[in-house]
């Protein structure tokens, strides 16, 4: 009797929401799969595209991954990972971020059934860990390297990879235009690492054939007073300024405080004031530059100064526009007018003002170093650039991938494939529990050309199946099979251009393998409660609780109390 | 069974739910279980029901009003997230808020799409063509607008629907790009949106349905490349320009003095066009606006109007062969920007002060006399003071001139614009054959002409007319005229209008179909069938019977393989739009076919939509 008075120890604060052991295990890889399944059917040039509207008005059309994980707004703390993950894939090499995702999916898929049988976790990561080392060994053995050809031969062969990627975007129809854009883009840059070279200007209006790539910069008309239009809007070999400072007429110090006596000093004053900002403006029209300018304001004065000495002038230009034009033009930014010798002066061959669809943009090309590129992409709505602004992005980085570390493989699942085979191949010749844990790995690599399919609509398991009898074939001809996207059967995939870098791939398999072992490693959450601070959030919680009621009740809650 | 639905409709009439018999019996096992649950629910359910059979089978304008609010389409398809229990059948909160979230996925995203964006277009078809009708919009805080150009209808129209904004955005692009062509780029989208439901129902994937489309609107394009015309234009020879913009004037409300109007537009872009580098800005086109005349007073001015006039009514109210003095400074003695404060201690230097400011009055006045100015032009105000000086020394001038039209003025004129009184100098003037204040009617409005300028870079379209909307809609029209002039400067190609070159194109789209192998030929078929959907609005709206004109002009294209047969809304007796003279830049329509397609695969390829819940 005693033993049962004895209270309870209470160990986490309340409200601590925890739970252990297999069951928890199970339920983590059940979100994780929940979550997979919302980006599925994006993958692949057949996949769709998710539009994402959230309650601020904004709306995303997307068929990245990344994008999509990231406003998708997860709150499970397992299925975090899988954002993460896709996270780090995009901003490691740019691509594939759906099948990372995919992969860890299916990795856990795999490993559910196992679990619930009473394998140790442990004994799983450590097979899936050797797999993706194996994985990862056949990738390097089978990448084709691009290195050692001429420069036209590369540029071709990075436009494949390009158009690859390309070609489950939005602006997939005309993906050998964006290829050839992208790497003509990447090619200017040259080995630079600085990405924010390639600018990418969006402009509303026109059909997306209308895009074109400047080499050198182009930005959008800044604000400009009266006496803009009166300067001249085409310049050829002018001298440009740069400069971080304000040319307006204004209190020269914040705080001070004129006091006169003597009212005829008056003039005196208000000529000092104006000789300061007459005086700079006279400096940058001596040094000789055409084009001014500047990350502040250009007053309305200036504008007016500047036109009558047929000077074109642009104010409250972006910094990184600046930047820009400062790494095209070889010019330097000033914060001060004073003493500009001619090598802080960039120059270009042509400055030009010209309309593109509704707005005017100050077009600087043929510029000395080259090494900045412009994409003025056009499109018809808004989300549509948008998205072929990610497009391009996702474009970008795999050219610069490829270009770095150029070997590549062959795309549309026939990798994995082969992997897949390679994997199974060799899980024979071990004894032991592992034997089964590799070969799962090796089926859940198959979920990229299933879901090719899927995605087009094809039988998959047919598809499959003609793939695996291909992959089998002792001779190794069929290594570089895969999904055929537009008959539904099979085809050599590298033979039809559809590459893509390796790099790529194996990050995305270490990535995904990763991810996979972490949530297999954890088997217990404690969750706190929401901290008092959000005082609401835990009034509703409480009420929650109150009613015996789960999660879903105190959602509800809050949503009648917004109402 | 059939006694319970009657006594159920009856009820539901009582109700003020006007629903006939056949819906009750469409909905009826649904209605029939609901009959043991309370009176209020049954109405409910027919509520529903309502929107339900509306869906399918009423009337189009019921159905736009409905399907244009979003919440709509989630009260029949809530399909919340996809949700994983936990081991105690608990849902995970895999999402923020994700039971507030609605998700459609799949066919029903796909559906629910089209229908939305079918639904504007629906709104537009009746506004194509020379006989359409006009939309009159009203804006929350009352504003009436009457128009028939696309884009403006859609932008007043303050939609909510996801994908209904993008045929908004779509219809904006146009406008931006072309400027003309506002209302055919959405009914084209909206019909192929049509022909898209059809073969998504016969199972074919999207993505090869917008992958046909995009071959079909290069082959679209191609095709009017090839039957395109150019023709030449001069600055003398301006006929050719006047047609095509009559054509786009020919769809407005100011259609009965289209010729004058579009001869004005073809005036005004030529005075500010650039033929060698074959640039327009548009921005040295000023258009303003006055209640009051008849439409027919609408002028071209080579020059500049302000609504404005001369800061003393003593001044005088014209001025030949002017010198124009343009200030951006006031007519007041300069304030330092630095905080100051002048100390007056004893009557002497107020007296000094006193003087002093008299004294840059007049030299401000002087000055500009000594330049030679006739008249100033003053971005500010002057002191009444100032004012009083100028008048007795003679000096007309003109105060609060925004900065825009001092800018054109500067433009119009060949003068600079001058910051400072001490920058002055005989050459920064302006100089204008004319200037002369002219005042309307009975009213007292006056505003002031500068004319005969030294530089005709820029010029006024001066639009009267009987009330706002009309000068408005004007403004409107006017623009239209412009871009497609500015567009026939920068590529000098026409097709041929009335839809004979949708129907060129739909022949030779439906040819071409045949030996395009695999799904997509269906796509493109159904594209064929699309472009067919402007001419059939056309003849729809002005009164003819679609499909047979339709079909007759067709058959007449393909007989005498002529591709200028298009339909003849004003009933002129000919269908041949080469002797109407109805003329469309090539640009234009090409433009409309590539954005329509486009935005059409961006709808297509969508297959999932996640947005918060009706709030």
């Amino acid at each position: 009797m005693a033993a049962m008075m004895q209270p309870q120890i209470i160990l986490l604060k309340e409200g601590t929401d925890t739970s252990q052991g297999k069951p928890q295990l199970i339920s983590n890889i059940n979100a994780c799969t929940a979550v997979v399944d919302s980006v599925r059917t994006t993958l692949g040039p057949r996949g769709m595209d998710k539009l994402i509207h959230d309650d601020k008005g904004n709306t995303t059309i997307s068929n990245d991954g990344a994008t999509i994980m990231k406003l998708l707004d997860i709150v499970h703390p397992a299925a975090k990972i899988l954002v993460a993950i896709a996270n780090s894939q995009d901003s490691e090499v740019g691509d594939g971020t759906t099948t990372v995702v995919l992969l860890a999916g299916e990795f856990l898929k795999e490993a559910k059934p196992f679990i619930e049988d009473g394998v140790h976790p442990r004994n799983l990561i450590r097979s899936y860990r050797i797999a993706s080392y194996l994985a990862i060994n056949k990738i390097k053995e089978l990448a084709v390297s691009i290195e050692g050809r001429s420069f036209e031969e590369k540029k071709d062969l990075l436009q494949k990879c390009a158009a690859t990627t390309l070609s489950s975007k939005l602006i997939g129809g005309e993906k050998e235009f964006f290829a050839s854009m992208v790497v003509d883009a990447v090619m200017a840059i040259g080995q630079g690492d600085r990405l924010n070279l390639i600018g990418v200007k969006k402009v509303p209006g026109g059909n997306m054939r209308d895009s074109f790539l400047v080499k050198g910069v182009a930005f959008k008309k800044t604000f400009s007073y009266a006496g803009f239009e009166q300067q001249p809007k085409a310049f050829s070999d002018p001298k440009i300024l740069l400069l971080n400072i304000e040319l307006e007429l204004k209190s020269e110090k914040e705080n001070a405080e004129i006091r006169l006596t003597d009212p005829l000093q008056y003039q005196s004053i208000v000529d000092a004031e104006w000789n300061i900002i007459y005086d700079k403006l006279d400096k940058c029209v001596k040094s000789g530059a055409k084009i001014v300018l500047s990350r502040l304001a250009i007053g309305d004065l200036a504008t007016q100064y500047f036109a009558d000495r047929d000077i074109f002038c642009a104010g409250r230009v972006t910094e990184e526009d600046l930047q820009r034009v400062a790494a095209a033009t070889g010019g330097t930014v000033q914060t001060s007018v004073n003493n500009i010798i001619d090598e802080v002066l960039g120059s270009c061959e042509l400055f030009e003002e010209k309309q593109v669809g509704n707005e005017r943009f100050n077009i600087f090309s043929g510029c000395p170093s080259g090494q900045t590129a412009t994409i003025v992409l056009r499109g018809g709505a808004d989300q549509f650039i948008e998205e072929a602004e990610r497009s391009l992005h996702d474009a970008i980085m795999i050219v610069r991938r490829a270009l770095r570390n150029s070997t590549v493989v062959a795309g549309g699942g026939a990798i994995d494939m082969e992997i897949s085979r390679y994997l199974r191949q060799h899980a024979r010749t071990i004894a032991g529990k592992s034997q089964l844990f590799i070969n799962s790995y090796a089926k859940a690599l198959e979920i990229i050309p299933r879901q090719l399919c899927d995605n087009a609509g094809f039988d998959a398991t047919d598809v499959l199946n003609k793939l695996r009898q291909k992959h089998a074939l002792p001779s190794g001809e069929g290594a570089r099979y895969g999904v055929d996207i537009n008959t539904g059967g099979i085809t050599d995939t590298f033979a039809n251009f559809v590459w893509e870098p390796a790099v790529v791939k194996i990050n995305a398999i270490n990535a995904a393998t990763e991810a996979a072992c972490l949530v297999l490693s954890v088997d217990e959450t404690v969750k706190n409660p929401k901290s008092e601070s959000a005082q609401g959030e835990a009034a509703a919680s409480a009420m929650g609780r109150g009613r015996g009621g789960g999660p879903a009740f105190r959602g509800r809650g809050r949503g009648m109390r917004r109402r | 069974m059939r006694c319970v639905l009657l006594v159920l409709s009856r009820r539901v009439v009582r109700d003020n739910f006007v629903i006939s018999k056949k819906e009750a019996f469409a909905g009826g096992s649904s209605a029939y279980n609901a009959k043991h649950k309370s009176r209020a629910s049954n109405v409910q359910n027919f509520v529903l029901l309502f929107f339900f059979s509306l869906l399918f089978n009423s009337s189009g304008t019921v159905l736009i009003s409905l399907s244009l609010k979003s919440p709509f389409f989630s009260t029949f398809s809530l399909l919340s997230m996809a949700l994983a229990f936990d081991e105690y059948g608990r849902p995970f909160i895999i999402l923020k808020e994700q039971e507030q979230m609605n998700r459609l996925r799949g066919l029903d995203a796909q559906k629910a799409n089209i229908s939305a964006g079918k639904a504007v277009a629906r709104i537009l078809r009746t506004s194509l063509g020379p006989k359409g009708m006009d939309k009159m919009l009203q804006s929350p805080d009352g504003e009436v607008t009457i128009t028939n150009d696309g884009a403006t209808i859609l932008e007043q129209m303050d939609v909510d629907n996801q994908i209904a904004k993008l045929m908004v955005e779509l219809s904006r692009s146009q406008d931006y790009e072309i400027g003309d062509g506002t209302t055919g780029v959405v009914v084209m989208a909206g019909a192929l949106l049509e022909q898209a439901e059809r073969l998504l129902e016969c199972g074919i994937h999207p993505i090869r349905i917008a992958e046909g489309y995009e071959m079909a609107s290069r082959m679209a394009v191609d095709h009017l490349e090839k039957i395109s015309k150019t023709f030449e234009f001069s600055l003398t020879n301006i006929e050719s320009l006047v047609q095509t913009c009559m054509t786009t004037l020919s769809s407005k409300i100011v259609n009965r003095c289209k010729r004058s109007l579009a001869e004005i537009a073809v005036k005004a872009v030529l005075a500010v066009a650039d033929l060698d580098r074959k640039d327009v800005n548009l921005d040295l086109i000023k258009v303003e606006g006055k209640v009051g005349g008849k439409l027919e007073d609408t002028e071209l001015v080579y020059g500049i109007t302000v609504d404005k006039d001369m800061s003393h009514p003593q001044m005088p109210k014209r001025i030949e062969n002017a010198k124009i003095a343009i200030l951006t400074c006031p007519f007041e003695p300069p304030k330092p920007k630095t905080k100051h404060k002048v100390d007056i201690d004893t009557v002497e230097k107020f007296q000094t002060l006193r003087k002093q400011e008299q004294q840059y009055f007049d030299d401000m006045v002087q000055r500009c006399k000594d330049v030679g100015a006739t008249l100033v032009i003053c971005q500010w105000g002057f002191d009444d003071e100032a004012n009083h000086l100028l008048m007795n020394r003679g000096l007309p001038a003109v105060r609060w001139v925004g900065g825009v039209e001092l800018e054109l003025i500067a433009i119009a004129t060949g003068g600079r614009i001058v910051p400072r009184f001490q920058e002055l100098t005989p050459e920064k003037l302006g100089k204008a054959g004319i200037v002369r204040e002219k005042s309307f009617g009975t009213t007292k409005d006056r505003m002031l002409y500068i004319e005969q300028c030294a530089n005709s870079r820029a010029v006024t379209i001066f639009i009267r007319g009987g009330n706002k909307m009309m000068i408005e809609e004007t403004k409107r029209s006017l623009h239209d005229a412009l871009c497609v002039a500015r567009n026939l400067i920068r590529n000098n190609s026409i097709v041929y209008g009335g839809g004979s070159a949708e129907i060129s194109c739909s022949i030779a789209v439906e040819a071409a179909a045949d030996r395009i192998p695999g799904v997509e030929q269906y796509a493109i078929r159904a594209f064929a069938d699309a472009l067919d959907s402007i001419p059939m609005a056309l003849a729809e709206n002005s009164g003819l019977q679609p499909i047979e004109t339709l079909t007759a002009v067709k058959s007449q294209q393909v007989k005498e393989g002529n591709p200028h047969y298009g339909i003849d809304c004003n009933d002129i007796g000919t269908n041949d739009m080469l002797q109407q003279d109805v003329f469309e830049t090539l640009i234009g329509k090409q433009q409309q076919i590539l954005l329509a397609t486009q935005v059409v695969k961006m709808i297509l390829k969508i297959d999932d939509v996640i947005s918060p819940a009706d709030y």
